[in-house]
This record gives C-alpha cells, structure tokens and sequence, in this order.
C-alpha cells in the first residue's frame, strides 16, 4: 500500500502499524515523537494498534528545542 | 469642463520625491471619506506620471489633473472605496 | 495620529502595501510586541520588528553576550561580549528605529514574573532555547489568552508555528508533555547553521508584523518545518486537541510554571 510519510510517498506492506511504521522508517526517538495520520493525533499508547492503510498520510512532529 | 468640483481637502507633495510622493498622497486620502474630493498640488517629472497612475490603480476617481503652469500641478481626485 | 515626513519616508515601502497601508502602519506603531529571549531567534526578530515600526518593544534576557554566541545571535556584536543582552539589543534596535520603546528585563522568565511579563504586549514571541521556558510561555499566553510565536531550531532544521487564542492549537497540542532535561540534543551540543535563527526568527518577526497590523494569514493550526539541507519548506496541519492540558475544553494545566526545572508540575506525568 502506498503511504505519504512526511511528504514522501512510499511503499509499505498491508496492515502496517505505526509502531511498525516507525521501526521502518528508523525514527531515533519513538518515546518523544508526536504522530499525525490524515491530521488526526495517534496518542503514543496507540502505536501499536492503529493500522495504516493505503493512501494514508503521515507526519512525524518533533522536538525543536533550539532558539538562542 | 464644468469648474464645480467641490474640493473637501488639500496636500502639498512637492516637498517629497517618490515613491514617497504616493505615499504621502494615499496619507491624505486616508483621511477622507468615500467620496470627498482630494486636491493635490504635484511636481512635475516622476511624481506626475506615477502618482495620479498609482492612485487609479488603488480604485480611487481621477476628476481633474491641470497644469499650473510653474512646474506643478493640481490633480483631483475623488476617493473611492 | 499624523505621520511626519521622515516617517512617511522611514515607512514608505509599508505603507503602499496593499495590506498594510497607512492602517496597518498605524497598528504597527500602536502596537506592541515582547520577545523572551535576546538570542539566534530573538535578534533578527528584534532588529526587523525595530525597524517595521513597532511602538513598544520588549526584550527579556538574563545573559550577557558570549564568543560563542556571535556566530547567528545577529544583533550582538564583538564589542558587545560581555554586556547583558538586553543592552545590546537596545541599543542595535533604537540604532535602527530612534521612535521605537525598548522595554529591557534583565532576567529569565520563569513562574513567577511571566503572566505579569506578557500581560503588558499585544504579541509575543518565544526566542527561548529550552523545553522548560517553551512550556512555560505556551501555558502563560495560552491562559492569559496572549498570542504568541513559537519556535525552534537545531542543526539545518527549522519550525515555527503561530498560537492565537480560540483560533487553533497550542504548543502542548502538539507536544503534550515535556521531555526529560537531556532526552533532546540542545544547539551547543548538536550545534545549529546560523542563518536558520534568522530564516525561523525572520519568520517569527513576521507573523508579529502580520498580526498587528491584521496582514494575511497567520500559521494557526499549521507547523511550518524548514530543512535548510534540501531547501523545502513543508507545512503540516496541526489539530488541536480537545483534551489538551491547557488549551482543552477541562484545561489541569491553570498555572504557568517551568515543568522542567520546577520540582512537581501539576496534572503533567513527566
């Protein structure tokens, strides 16, 4: 199936979780990383149960903590 | 051309050279209502080719552009919207 | 209020915007900003607030200029090392803009002083470089119902994102809890290119000038990420969250404190 992951429109396996999506796409910081799928929040204790499916989009939001 | 025109206010942009000329004059149209008729006393040269094309482009009513004859102009206009 | 001369010249090329006009330059002039932090984020913000005419400009920093600092921290400069940021700000901006007040606080915003700091200005900006003051302003504008920018920077990446009161997420929407003091990597130790604090503080001042003088479209409810290494520029829709811990409908959060350095946050699990 076809996923947009941070803008980037790729090819995953059927029935991919985001817990799953994440390993895959090496995020570095699964505990500090907020998640939107078709601008709706996944909560972090939903990661492992929310199934993605074809044409879904998703964003990885991170922590930018840096201004001075 | 009827010389009836009834002019509610008056600015001076001479002193200025553009693009600060249009500045000055969209200040002083500011201040009228929809409407009311502006006198504006231009110099010649940039100012008088670009204010009075300016301020068209800004919707407002060109009634009158006259030379006065010292290397100035009065130009009317009427604002709109 | 009547322009003089040298300021229908100063703001010239404001005023025959469409969008900003003699009004906008008005509510600029009128108008108030307060930017937390006089660092990479807060120095291009301040010099280009300074010079758009803001009436009342204030800066809040504890620190004093240091080397390291010089490399994207715009508006200090080498003669300034050692001089608390805020006197070096002032005296760049009232360099730029003479007609401009700065209002220095020599200080950190923490619990204690931030309501009072930001009940006085119309907008604020966050130029801090830590979790613990982001929340905190978050938290602060989102129960004073101040709008604010925030933003962050780190190596070639960039975000900001605008909060107006009622009008979309907060800061915690889109980060519910703060993370632990070292689990993110500041800019000293992954370091940061200096231009992104002025591209990201270049946007923040933005978005100041576009809410005071009611110019275009604000970044509520929209996250723009910018990665200098691929030069793309990505806006990604925020929503907010209903059950958000301060911007919700049954808000725990009450209280603006530092989660970070203060010891119990309440209704927060760190």
């Amino acid at each position: 199936m076809k996923l947009t992951v941070g803008g980037n429109v790729k090819e995953f396996k059927e029935g991919l979780t985001v817990s799953e999506l994440i390993e895959a796409e090496g995020i570095k910081t699964p505990m500090y990383v907020t998640v939107s799928v078709n601008d709706e929040f996944v909560e972090s204790g939903d990661f492992a149960s929310a199934v993605l499916k074809d044409n879904d989009t998703v964003e990885f939001l991170y922590f930018m903590g840096g201004g001075h | 051309m009827p010389d009836d025109i009834v002019i509610d206010a008056a600015v001076d942009i001479t002193d200025v050279v553009c693009p600060v000329t249009f500045v000055k004059a969209k200040v002083a149209i500011d201040e009228l209502d929809d409407g009311q008729a502006l006198s504006i006393r231009v110099n010649d040269g940039e100012p008088v080719r670009n204010v009075p094309r300016s301020l068209k482009d800004e919707g407002h009513r060109i009634l009158r552009l006259s030379d006065n004859g010292d290397g100035t102009y009065s130009l009317i206009v009427r604002k709109t919207g | 209020m009547a322009f003089s001369n040298e300021q229908l010249e100063r703001y010239s090329r404001h005023i025959i915007l469409k969008e900003i006009g003699v009004k906008g330059q008005k509510r600029l002039m009128t108008g108030s900003a307060l930017i937390i932090g006089a660092g990479g984020l807060g120095s291009p913000a301040a010099l280009y607030l300074a010079a758009a005419g803001v009436g009342r400009i204030g800066i809040v920093d504890a620190d004093a200029v240091e080397i390291s600092n010089l490399q994207r921290q715009i508006i200090h400069a080498t003669p300034d090392i050692g001089v608390p940021k805020i006197e070096s700000a002032r005296r760049k901006m009232n360099a730029i803009n003479p007609d401009v007040k700065v209002e220095t606080y020599h200080t950190m915003a923490d619990g204690k002083n931030v309501m009072e700091l930001i009940s006085n200005y119309d907008f604020i900006m966050d130029g801090t470089d830590n979790f613990g003051a982001k929340f905190l302003i978050n938290d602060a504008c989102v129960i004073a119902k101040k709008p604010f920018s925030h933003a962050g920077i780190l190596r070639f990446q960039g975000q900001t994102i605008t909060y107006v009161p009622g009008e979309g997420p907060c800061y915690r929407c889109l980060f519910p809890v703060p993370p632990p003091p070292d689990a993110i990597p500041t800019c000293s130790q992954a370091g940061v290119i200096g231009a992104m604090a002025g591209v990201i503080g270049c946007l923040q001042a933005l978005e100041a000038v576009k809410y005071l003088a009611r110019a275009g479209k604000l970044l509520t409810g929209v996250l723009l990420t910018y990665d200098a290494l691929t030069m793309e520029f990505r806006r990604v829709k925020i929503p907010a969250r209903r059950d958000c811990a301060v911007c919700g409908a049954n808000a725990t959060v009450t209280e603006a404190v530092n989660c970070v350095t203060a010891p119990v946050c309440e209704g927060i699990d760190i």
